[in-house]
C-alpha cells in the first residue's frame, strides 16, 4: 500500500504550493493603444482586400495564360501534324521522283532509250523443196526519247540465208542480211499533228504498219502486198481528231516520199524496171519529182474488243526516171472485232503504171483474214483456249499475166502475250509466166519483245 | 505535147505538199487552241500542263485508261502487261505507238497513265 500513499502526497503538496503563488494582474489597455490597434487592424484589413484583389487579378491572368498555352499547344499540335504531312508528301514526292526520274546530265543518254521488236524461227516446206529451217530473223526497233515530243525511232532486220547465184540457183556458204526496214525522227507538234521523217512505213493500207512477224497471224504476208511499196523516204504529217467520247477517232496520214523508182536505166521504163522501194537518197535521186500521198481512217469502238475500223490510201507519183510514167496506188481497209475472240480484217489493193514495152499495167488483188480464239467456246480446257485458229484468202493479179488464188488454214497457239507458235498450210492456185510453187507449209516461233 | 521540165515538176509537186501540210498544221492549230483556250492565253508550260491533266480527268470519267488500252492496243497485238516495262519506258513505248497507231494524244496520255501506274515500279 505504499504508492497510493505517495500520490496523495504529491496531490497534497501541489495544493500548497497553487494557493501559495501570486495571482495574475488584469490587462489594463488605453484608449490610445486601443485606436491604434484598431487602425492596425484596419490596415491589415485593407492589404488583405488589395492582396485578394491581387490574387484575383493574377487568376484571371493565369487563367488568360492557360489559354493561350493551350491555343500554344493546340497551334504546336497542328504544326507537327503539318510537318508530318509535310514530310509524307516528301517522301512521296521523292518515291514518284525516284521511279519518274527526270532527265539530267548526269543520267546519262540510255535514260530514254527503249529496245522493242520481235524475232521468228520458220520451220517449213514449198512444192519441189526439202523442208527445212527456213528463217531466223531478229527484228529490234530501236526507240530513243529525246525529249516529251521528240521520238527516233529505227526497225532493222537481220536474216540468215542460203546463199544462192544470179539465177537463183544454190551456191556455197550462207549469208546474213541486215537491212532497215525503217528510220524516222517523230516530233509531236501538237495533239493533233505529229511530224515524221525519214525512211518511213507507207500507210498505204495497214498492213505494212502491223504486219510486222510478231502481230502478223499468218507467218507470211499477203501475196498482192508485193505490188505496194513497204517504205519510203520522205516527210509525213499524221495524226488523229477523237469523235465524241466512246474513243471514236478520225486518223489521218499526209506524206511525201521520192517514191518508186526504174531500177535499170535512166532512158528505159520497161515494165520490169519498177523498183517500188528505190529512191532512197539524194546521191543520185534517180527522178525528178516526189510521190504524194495519204490515208485517212475512221474507227469505230462501241465496246472494249468491239470495234470496226475502216481506211481508204492512196500514193502517186513518176516512177521511171526520165519522168515518163506514173505509178499511183489505192488501197482500201477495213478490220472488224466481235468481242475478245473474233478478228476479220482484209484489204483491197489497186495499183496502176505505166512502161515503155507493156504499156499500162495494173496489178492489183485483195486479201481477207479471219481468226478466232477457242477461249471463246468456254471450254474448261486450258491447252484448247490458248490456240486461235485462223484463215486467209488472198489473190493477186501481177498485171503482166500472173494469177495466183491462196488459200491459208493455221492456227496460233499462245504460250503467252508475247511467245506464239503458228502453223500453216497454204494451197496455191497459181497461173501464168511468173507462176508459183504449189501449196507448202510453215511453222514459225515467234517472240515479241 | 511539151512535157514541163523535171526541177519545174519537183517544184509544183513539193508546193502542192507543201501546201497541204501547212493547211493540216494551220487546221490543228486552231483545234489545238479550241480545246485548250489557256493555250493563247499564256505560254507557260505549267498552265498547260495544268488543263491537260483537268482534260485527262474529265477523260477520265469517260473512258479509263485501262478501257482505252483495250480498245487501242488489243486490235493489233495481244495487250502486253503492266509490269512489263518500267514508267519511263512506258512512255517511250507509248510515244511510239501513238505514232505508229496514230492514237489521239488524250487517250493516249490517258494510257500512259494507266500503264505507269500499274507498272509496279
Amino acid at each position: 500500500m505504499k504508492i497510493p500513499s505517495l500520490i496523495h502526497g504529491i496531490l497534497a503538496a501541489a495544493c500548497v504550493m497553487g494557493a501559495a503563488l501570486p495571482q495574475p494582474a488584469p490587462a489594463q489597455v488605453s484608449a490610445d493603444d486601443f485606436n491604434a490597434l484598431k487602425k492596425m487592424v484596419e490596415q491589415l484589413g485593407d492589404k488583405v482586400q488589395k492582396l485578394e484583389q491581387t490574387h484575383e487579378q493574377d487568376q484571371k491572368a493565369h487563367e488568360q495564360d492557360q489559354q493561350v498555352i493551350e491555343q500554344l499547344q493546340k497551334q504546336l499540335g497542328e504544326t507537327k501534324t503539318a510537318i508530318t504531312n509535310a514530310q509524307q508528301t516528301a517522301d512521296s514526292v521523292a518515291k514518284v521522283q525516284s521511279a519518274y526520274p527526270v532527265v539530267n546530265a548526269s543520267q546519262g543518254p540510255m535514260h530514254n532509250f527503249t529496245i522493242v521488236g520481235d524475232a521468228e524461227a520458220d520451220f517449213g516446206k514449198s512444192a519441189g523443196q526439202h523442208s527445212a529451217f527456213a528463217l531466223a530473223d531478229f527484228a529490234p526497233i530501236f526507240l530513243f526519247r529525246a525529249s516529251d515530243n521528240v521520238l527516233v525511232e529505227a526497225g532493222f532486220d537481220t536474216i540468215l540465208n542460203n546463199n544462192v547465184d544470179q539465177n537463183g540457183n544454190r551456191a556455197p556458204g550462207s549469208s546474213t542480211s541486215f537491212s532497215m526496214s525503217f528510220g524516222q525522227l517523230d516530233y509531236l507538234l501538237n495533239d493533233y499533228v505529229t511530224v515524221v521523217a525519214g525512211d518511213m512505213l507507207l500507210p498505204l493500207g495497214t498492213y505494212s504498219e502491223r504486219g510486222a512477224g510478231w502481230l502478223n497471224k499468218i507467218p507470211d504476208d499477203p501475196l498482192v502486198r508485193g505490188v505496194l511499196p513497204g517504205s519510203g523516204v520522205g516527210v509525213q504529217l499524221r495524226g488523229a481528231v477523237p469523235v465524241g467520247e466512246s474513243g471514236q477517232m478520225v486518223t489521218y496520214s499526209v506524206y511525201g516520199v521520192n517514191g518508186p523508182s526504174s531500177g535499170f536505166s535512166n532512158s528505159v521504163a520497161n515494165a520490169s524496171a519498177l523498183d517500188l522501194g528505190g529512191n532512197v537518197g539524194d546521191t543520185p535521186n534517180w527522178h525528178a519529182d516526189p510521190s504524194g500521198g495519204g490515208r485517212i481512217g475512221w474507227f469505230y469502238p462501241w465496246a472494249p474488243h468491239h470495234d470496226l475500223e475502216l481506211g481508204v490510201s492512196g500514193q502517186t507519183g513518176s516512177w521511171s526516171d526520165n519522168g515518163s510514167h506514173i505509178w499511183s496506188a489505192g488501197v482500201v481497209d477495213a478490220a472488224l472485232h466481235l468481242g475478245p475472240n473474233f478478228e476479220l480484217k482484209g484489204e483491197y489493193i489497186q495499183t496502176r503504171y505505166g512502161s515503155d514495152d507493156l504499156g499500162q499495167l495494173d496489178p492489183h488483188g485483195w486479201w481477207a483474214q479471219a481468226g478466232y480464239k477457242l477461249a471463246g467456246l468456254n471450254l474448261d480446257l486450258p491447252y484448247i483456249n490458248n490456240i486461235e485458229l485462223v484463215s486467209r484468202f488472198d489473190c493477186e493479179n501481177d498485171g503482166q499475166g500472173t494469177k495466183t488464188d491462196r488459200y491459208t488454214a493455221g492456227y496460233v497457239y499462245y504460250f503467252s502475250n508475247t511467245l506464239y507458235f503458228k502453223g500453216d498450210y497454204e494451197w496455191l492456185h497459181s497461173r501464168g509466166p511468173g507462176a508459183l510453187p504449189e501449196n507448202s507449209f510453215v511453222f514459225q516461233l515467234s517472240y515479241g519483245f | 505535147m511539151k512535157r514541163s521540165h523535171p526541177l519545174k515538176l519537183r517544184l509544183r509537186t513539193w508546193l502542192r505538199l507543201a501546201a497541204l501540210a501547212a493547211a493540216i498544221v494551220a487546221v490543228s492549230g486552231l483545234l489545238a487552241a479550241c480545246a485548250d483556250p489557256q493555250a493563247t492565253n499564256t505560254t507557260a508550260a505549267d498552265a498547260k500542263k495544268e488543263t491537260k491533266d483537268t482534260k485527262a480527268k474529265q477523260m477520265a470519267k469517260r473512258l479509263t485508261g485501262a478501257e482505252l488500252y483495250a480498245i487501242n492496243c488489243n486490235r493489233c497485238h495481244a495487250e502486253r502487261y503492266p509490269t512489263e516495262f518500267t514508267p519511263p519506258q512506258w512512255k517511250t513505248v507509248l510515244t511510239h505507238m501513238r505514232v505508229r497507231a496514230n492514237l489521239p494524244a488524250t487517250q493516249a496520255r490517258e494510257i500512259l497513265k494507266y500503264l505507269q501506274e500499274e507498272s509496279g515500279s
